[in-house]
């Protein structure tokens, strides 16, 4: 390891530019991370944090600025140079081989080989791999292919792939997004553990409590500037997110909570059982109440709640619409019955990449918008409905013909919604609606569900962020292991109730 | 880099047209005269009207290499109905077998998950065969005179074949861009999970695709054999990749979800110019082979360019 100079100085960014065609992501940014410092790196969306990891990753060149790397100056003009110089990046699509085992994606491209060099020497390569997972305290089989593990492990043999490169900085993008609060808690010790072997790490999140949590300063970028810099332990979460919206926000998530549901059922689950995911789960939703889902992995609840939506299948169990049982063989049948669904997954199954943002709005009622008997679409018709639901949620855009990738995250998700919206539903399933949008988007995602259940609309809302389970919904069910483990109402939901639920813990209900 | 393919994407193909027709004036004289350019145009058809529907194919995420098979069923069965059934009911029973063909190719990649490319690519063989079975290897001549009014009568001086290709286009046009069908095809292409999560029929969707574009190679099979005025079950070979060339040259995103057919005619259009300029200087066939893969590897380069430079003004949100 190098020797570690005076001013403790790991990575020095000095005057960041990067300029793309119309836009500048980075205005003159500066930017440096100590020796085994965690340094928070937080902003809304847009504000240029993918764009600085970018850089310093190797994918971008900066348009002007420069860097010094362990007190020398560094240019990197591809991916391989910034490995090189002992920078690993971990990006939220993860770049492992699936159909490769955990071992063979830490060392891939430098597998050690048998005498001669002809072969992969598997015992040296699962044994030097197993080293590095255990330095890392964590319990996988490097033998297990990439392709069967959950997300939390992949991220997990992302670390290790970067540690086994002897990675000096590991830059972390939205590590925590997609894992489970008992995965989050692994992860920090990991980070931990790291920080005591001198490793620096930009963790990127926008979770603040999180950089709270771990990080020695923090750093806000909005609309490509830095904002500023702040010692963790002398800042306050109200003052982040003022310097990352750029307005005073007082505690951007309480509202005001909805008035009492009516106790009408409108959907009613009984014995709802899918092999291997859940079993036996009955349930009731009234008409206009928000009722919160919670579970870790493995809870089973995203199994459950798209098969009740009809786009998985279901071993048994009967679904009952206004007192009526219904059978929904596929989404379209939950459709028509006026059941809509927000995917989790918004890149994998929710945006239409290559189709216009009202394209995109439309695309479940398309067929209502016609003339001739439903032969063509009428324009007209189509942008009306357009406007109307873009007013309602405040989807904001350029134009309607602009393609749908180019609108922020927390803008798609409004799409997504919108989309399900406008096919008239009653009930509305939300898996983690606010996954990776930013704080202004969420709230507002929040006020529209609140509306929502307002006009009588009954919502399902899953999500792995318990604040929002807490402030939001009517009641709560909490799912482990596929089974229903407790039930809360408005009086005895709290956070800490609900963590110690979704983990198994027996908890004395009010 | 955006600008220029944006440009490129708008009106490329016209620049490479009207470049190609300067080269043209200068280098012949005969090829200023409407009987020379309306003979192109006709030539250009051919692709461009089966362009139509691997548009579609590709524009729905998929693929199909099983036209020029196709072209050759169409042509054995008309050659074999034509003297027996008359000439309407051949054509319309050649083209409802061929659109058979496409069923089955749809049925297969909806149903059993299997990959469009080999799937086309087995019927492919399959048809070939099938075709050369029925006909027993022979080539069978039609001696119907009047069925050769398709391929090479005219209509207020304009030779058929473009009339049908007018007629296909704005069918086609319509169908993509006015129907709530041709946005389904769009989503499917775009993102297939998405477009089941939105309740779309896409097992209906994608098997209708496939029987479109048999339906546009059967279209083509019964121009060509009205021309020949001969069965052949071998017709059109090599004719798939001209077909695919045309549709990706014409700015179709070989990733799906964008589909042009404007883009196909001219694509077709500047193609049949090559060839022309080729015969022109008088030399072989293997050439014309050659210039048509050259051709479809700029385009896919330039679909290659297009999707990259896309993926980074995607990060900072360039309007594109």
């Amino acid at each position: 390891m190098a020797e570690i100079p005076e001013d403790n100085v790991l990575l020095k960014m000095t005057g960041i530019t990067k300029i793309f065609p119309g836009v500048t992501a980075l205005k003159n940014v500066d930017f440096e991370v100590k020796y085994g410092e965690v340094h928070a790196l937080v902003g809304e969306n847009g504000a240029g944090k993918s764009t600085l990891i970018k850089i310093l990753g190797g994918l971008y060149r900066p348009d002007g600025g420069e860097m010094l790397f362990e007190g020398k100056k560094v240019f990197f003009s591809d991916t391989h140079q910034a490995q090189l110089y002992k920078i690993a990046v971990i990006y939220q699509e993860f770049n492992l081989i699936p159909d490769l085992s955990v071992a063979e994606n830490i060392f891939v491209g430098r597998e050690p080989k048998t005498p001669g060099r002809l072969f992969i020497n598997w015992r040296k390569l699962n044994a030097e791999a197993k080293k590095i997972l255990d330095m890392l305290d964590i319990n996988l089989d490097p033998r297990k292919f990439v392709s069967d593990l959950s997300v939390a492990e992949r991220q997990m043999v992302e670390i290790a792939k970067a540690l086994s490169l002897d990675a000096r900085l590991i830059i972390m993008d939205e590590p925590t997004a997609t894992l489970t609060e008992k995965e989050v808690v692994k992860l920090f010790e990991i980070i931990n553990e790291l920080k005591k072997q001198q490793v620096s790490i930009i963790y990127i999140s926008h979770r603040l409590e999180e950089a709270f949590k771990l990080s020695e300063r923090i750093t806000v970028l909005r609309d490509g500037e830095k904002i500023g810099t702040k010692n963790t332990s002398q800042a306050n979460q109200d003052e982040i997110v003022s310097m990352m919206v750029g307005k005073v926000v007082k505690d951007y998530f309480a509202g005001e909570k909805i008035s009492e549901s009516k106790k009408e059922a409108l959907l009613e689950v009984k014995n709802y059982t899918i092999a291997d995911q859940v079993y036996d789960i009955n349930f009731k939703l009234y008409r206009g109440e928000i009722l919160g889902f919670a579970g870790v992995l493995g809870s089973g609840i995203h199994h459950m709640l798209r098969s009740i939506y009809g786009a998985a299948p279901r071993t048994k169990g009967e679904i009952f619409f206004n007192d009526k049982k219904v059978l929904i063989k596929n989404t379209n049948d939950a459709i028509k019955l006026g059941i809509g669904f927000v995917t989790e997954d918004r890149k994998g199954e929710g945006i239409l990449y290559d189709m216009s943002v009202m394209q995109n709005l439309t695309i479940i009622v398309i067929k209502a918008l016609t003339f001739l008997k439903g032969m063509f679409v009428k324009p007209a018709n189509e942008k009306k409905v357009f406007a109307q639901a873009s007013k309602d949620l405040d989807i904001k855009f350029a134009d309607l013909n602009q393609r749908i990738i180019f609108l922020s995250g927390g803008n798609q998700q409004k799409v997504i919604i919108g989309r399900t919206l406008i096919s008239n539903c009653k009930v509305l399933i939300l898996l983690e609606p606010t996954r990776g949008i930013d704080v202004g988007a969420k709230a507002e995602i929040h006020r529209i569900m609140r509306e929502l259940a307002n006009k009588g609309i009954s919502i399902i809302l899953s999500s792995s962020e318990l604040p929002e389970l807490v402030n939001l919904t009517d009641r709560c069910l909490v799912l482990y292991k596929g089974k229903m483990v407790a039930e809360f109402n408005r009086q005895n939901m709290d956070e800490e109730a609900l963590v110690a639920a979704q983990i198994g813990q027996k908890i004395n209900q009010a | 880099m955006v600008k220029f393919l944006k440009l490129y994407e708008k009106i490329g193909i016209f620049i490479l047209i009207v470049f190609a027709g300067i080269f043209l004036a200068i280098a012949s004289p005969n090829f200023l005269k409407v009987d020379t350019i309306l003979n192109i145009i006709t030539q250009g058809t051919y692709g461009v009207i089966v362009g139509f529907g691997m548009v579609l194919a590709i524009t729905s995420g998929g693929f199909d290499l099983s036209v020029d098979a196709v072209v050759g069923l169409t042509s054995v069965f008309l050659s074999l109905l034509i003297p027996n059934i008359g000439i309407p009911s051949a054509i319309i029973l050649s083209i409802l077998i061929s659109c058979f063909v496409g069923f089955l190719n749809g049925l297969i990649i909806t149903k059993f998950g299997v990959n469009p490319l080999i799937t086309t690519l087995s019927m492919a063989t399959i048809i070939r065969g099938a075709s050369l079975l029925i006909a027993k290897g022979r080539q069978i001549p039609i001696s119907v005179e009047k069925f050769t009014v398709i391929g090479t009568g005219k209509l207020i001086g304009v030779p058929n074949p473009i009339w049908i290709m007018l007629v296909l286009f704005i069918m086609f046009f319509l169908l993509l861009n006015q129907t709530p069908y041709g946005r389904h095809i769009c989503a499917i292409g775009s993102n297939e999970s998405a477009a089941r999560i939105s309740g779309l029929n896409v097992t209906f969707v994608k098997i209708m695709v496939y029987v479109l574009v048999s339906f546009t190679a059967s279209i083509n099979g019964v121009i060509r054999t009205s021309q020949a005025m001969i069965g052949i079950p071998s017709m059109a070979p090599g004719f798939t990749l001209l077909v695919i060339t045309i549709t990706i040259l014409g700015g179709t995103s070989l990733s799906g979800g964008k589909g042009n057919l404007i883009g196909a005619v001219f694509a077709g259009i500047f193609i049949s110019m090559i060839y022309y300029g080729l015969n022109l200087i008088g030399v072989q066939y293997f050439y014309q082979l050659l210039s048509v893969g050259l051709v479809l590897l700029f385009a896919l380069f330039v679909d290659g360019l297009r999707k990259r430079y896309l993926e980074t003004a995607k990060i900072k949100g360039i309007k594109v």
